[in-house]
């Protein structure tokens, strides 16, 4: 690796003193390395998990070109490499915000009550594969998946279920809808929900995901809807949240899920900012001004085992959006700016052998991401690989939470790892490679083009090559699976998480919804909302009042399917 | 010369992530197979696809947890089509002790996660005679 001679290389540091660190390096590596170790460096073969160099040793030289006030900043302060908050963690903890999500929604409740009761801040709502999907739970299509990975909803009744007892003007929810064609339905059952019990729209916090990848790329049928449909939902959802609850986030771009199917830490968040980029557009095109949407937009990443260059992504991301929304889109209002993020440990690095071991893997993660300034964090449970959490191991995740934020003292500073030549260097490096990966698709004709033409799917199936080719020849090491494996590891007991039985419940409750709602009212909504859909009005409005009138989640999403049609995955052969 | 193995692989009803059955398609495609990756279907849709391909194996991924329910019918319905003699692998994210009792209903091996590439595509080969 040469060392380049940077033209502005002496912001942090003298020029005399970078002229001895280089000198003193090159004497270093010339003099005090042995032979084979200098034959080490020099092979190349050292680098991030996304590919990034790097060398032994990191020192000033590798980041004398930064610029503290134009590239670092102070937290709080632009362009928020630092972090968001002045004070980040001294004012407001980051979220401890654990999955709830199983059999139907008064099972939830429970294990919603006991999380909040064992300290958990804020609820993180997860649904079946059905509801994901938008399909009721007397659907034939939902047989065999209903109230499993995730709460069966069908209509508002569930919903209130799910809350009992549950003040929603005074928790924060995460309503984890992947799909923006359930984003626009379920959601929407929340606040009317909020609305008949008289909270306030002031006072309802939270988060929905939205995002179209999820539906066109991460998902992958049976049926799902051409990606320009499911990106109109998407900004209906932006633009309708924004304009009516001020404190619900009406996105939360999925870097996470993408990861998970397969990309690595660069192409995460370049995408799901390429995504933000397309939304923008497209709200300004329908007459909005960025900052009345932008401070409303979140993100959720995915923090992998490589704890350093995990960090440096958190940062990078940051700088990366400021640029975007201040510079690109103009954003007048310092907190449109503001790149805020939920991270989720990774559930891909969880094997199934010798479970234990991810109650390890996980907490490093999770202290990469607290490293990296979170807002709000999911610590997955070592059962991963084998099915939803049970309650023992989603408390051990929360404890593990509770204990980087109670007892290891890494909140007290803000940022503590700023100023580190390897995390500075890697922040730089990641900064870079997302613009160049950004702008890789904007050449594309921008994401919803690049989903259309089957350009992501591709992304992703090769990277997945590439990664599982690592683990098969060894290259990748994963302890306990093809590194220190037991010869017994794979006969390891482990109690499983068994799901109640939700379809009889559900089907009871759809069945007496039936009959007590007006069916006059339900046709009335749906000719509405059928009518709605080939005009360019907004959506919203027109679930929100179906869903009112007890219009249920299936019957919403099966009008979508009929009106927009069905798109087929460019990867099926 | 033997004709390749032909495989049809998919994915279970409403299953999310086609990351592992594609891989695995990819890696036996790589091994010589005839490989059709169907994505997400039903067991119905499963059978016909197997039928139309006249397919030897038929490989199934589930993170679900809905490989007792469609799992186990999928091979029901094989076994009452004249694709009987077609030989069923799952994958995914599947509890141990499920294990057994998708053996018992005709499944012909599980391949929980973690399982080598190579130990797939002997399994397939293996079973298999063309």
């Amino acid at each position: 690796m040469g060392r380049e001679e940077s033209k502005k290389d002496v912001c942090l540091f003298s020029r005399e003193q970078l002229d001895t660190i280089k000198s003193g390096y090159d004497d270093w590596f010339n003099n005090v390395l042995k032979d084979n170790d200098r034959q080490d460096e020099l092979s190349g073969q050292y680098t991030t998990h996304s590919g990034i160099p790097i060398r032994m040793l990191h020192t000033p030289a590798d980041i004398a070109g930064i610029d503290y006030s134009e590239d670092l900043g102070f937290p709080g302060c632009a362009p928020y490499v630092r972090g968001v908050y002045p004070n980040m963690y001294r004012g407001r903890p980051f979220t401890l915000r654990q999955l709830a999500g199983l059999g139907a929604p008064e099972d939830c409740n429970l294990r919603v009550k006991y999380l909040l009761g064992h300290g958990a801040t804020g609820v993180n709502i997860l649904f079946d594969l059905p509801t994901i999907r938008g399909y009721n739970s007397d659907d034939p299509e939902a047989e065999g998946n209903v109230g499993h990975c995730g709460a069966a909803v069908d209509s508002i009744w569930d919903i209130d279920a799910f809350f009992k007892d549950i003040d929603l003007g005074a928790i924060s929810t995460s309503v984890v809808t992947h799909l923006p064609s359930t984003s626009i339905v379920i959601p929407g059952m929340y606040f009317a929900v909020a609305e008949q019990r008289g909270t306030s729209r002031d006072k309802i916090a939270g988060t929905c995901q939205n995002d179209f990848i999820m539906e066109t790329c991460v998902g992958s049928g049976p049926e799902i809807l051409p990606p320009p449909v499911s990106f109109r939902l998407q900004c209906d959802v932006v633009e309708y949240v924004c304009e009516n609850y001020p404190r619900f986030n009406p996105i939360s771009y999925n870097g996470y899920n993408l990861r998970e199917a397969g990309t690595d830490a660069v192409q995460e968040v370049a995408i799901a900012i390429s995504n933000a980029i397309a939304t923008a557009e497209e709200l300004i095109r329908r007459g909005m001004d960025v900052d009345q949407f932008a401070p409303r937009m979140s993100f959720f990443w995915d923090l992998h085992n490589d704890f350093f260059e995990e960090i440096a992504k958190c940062r990078a991301s940051r700088k990366v959006w400021y640029k975007i929304v201040h510079d690109r889109f103009g954003a007048k209002n310092p907190k449109s700016a503001l790149m805020r993020f939920h991270v989720q440990t990774a559930g891909v690095t969880l094997p199934a052998t010798e479970p234990l071991n991810n109650v390890a893997r996980s907490a490093i993660q999770g202290l990469a991401a607290v490293f990296g300034g979170c807002q709000s964090l999911h610590i997955d449970s070592y059962d991963e690989a084998y099915s939803a959490p049970t309650e023992e191991a989603a408390l051990v995740s929360l404890r593990t939470q509770q204990i980087i934020q109670s007892e290891t003292g890494v909140i007290n500073t803000v940022d503590p790892l700023a100023g580190s030549y390897y995390v500075e260097y890697l922040t730089e490096q990641m900064i870079n490679r997302i613009f160049d990966y950004i702008k890789q698709i904007e050449e594309l004709g921008g994401l919803v083009k690049a989903v259309e033409d089957g350009w992501l799917h591709r992304e992703i199936a090769n990277y997945n090559l590439k990664y599982q080719k690592k683990i098969e020849t060894g290259e990748m090491k994963i302890v306990g699976v093809n590194y220190f494996r037991s010869e017994d590891s794979s006969t390891q007991e482990i109690e499983v998480f068994e799901y109640p039985e939700t379809y009889t419940r559900q089907k009871a409750k759809l069945d007496r919804l039936r009959k007590e709602r007006s069916q006059q009212k339900v046709n009335e909504c749906l000719k509405v909302l059928r009518d709605k859909c080939h005009t360019d009005e907004n959506l919203y409005p027109f679930t929100m009042e179906a869903v009112k009138n007890l219009v249920t989640l299936g019957e919403i999403e099966e009008l979508f399917r009929d009106e927009f049609g069905l798109w087929t995955f460019p990867l099926i052969s | 010369m033997a004709r390749p193995i032909k495989v049809v692989m998919a994915k279970l009803g409403l299953d999310i992530h086609w990351r592992g059955v594609y891989l695995v398609s990819q890696f036996l495609r790589d091994a010589g197979m005839d490989v059709v990756y169907i994505g997400n279907k039903f067991p119905e849709q499963i059978v016909e696809a197997a039928m139309q391909e006249d397919a030897d194996v038929v490989g199934m991924s589930t993170l679900g947890g809905n490989h007792l329910t469609l799992g186990l019918k999928t091979v029901d319905l094989l076994g009452k089509s004249d694709m009987a003699g077609v030989k069923v692998f799952m994958g995914g994210v599947i509890p141990p002790k499920h294990i057994p009792q998708l053996l018992d209903g005709g499944v012909h091996k599980v391949y929980g996660p973690d399982t080598p590439m190579e130990t797939i595509i002997n399994g397939i080969k293996d079973s298999v005679s063309v």
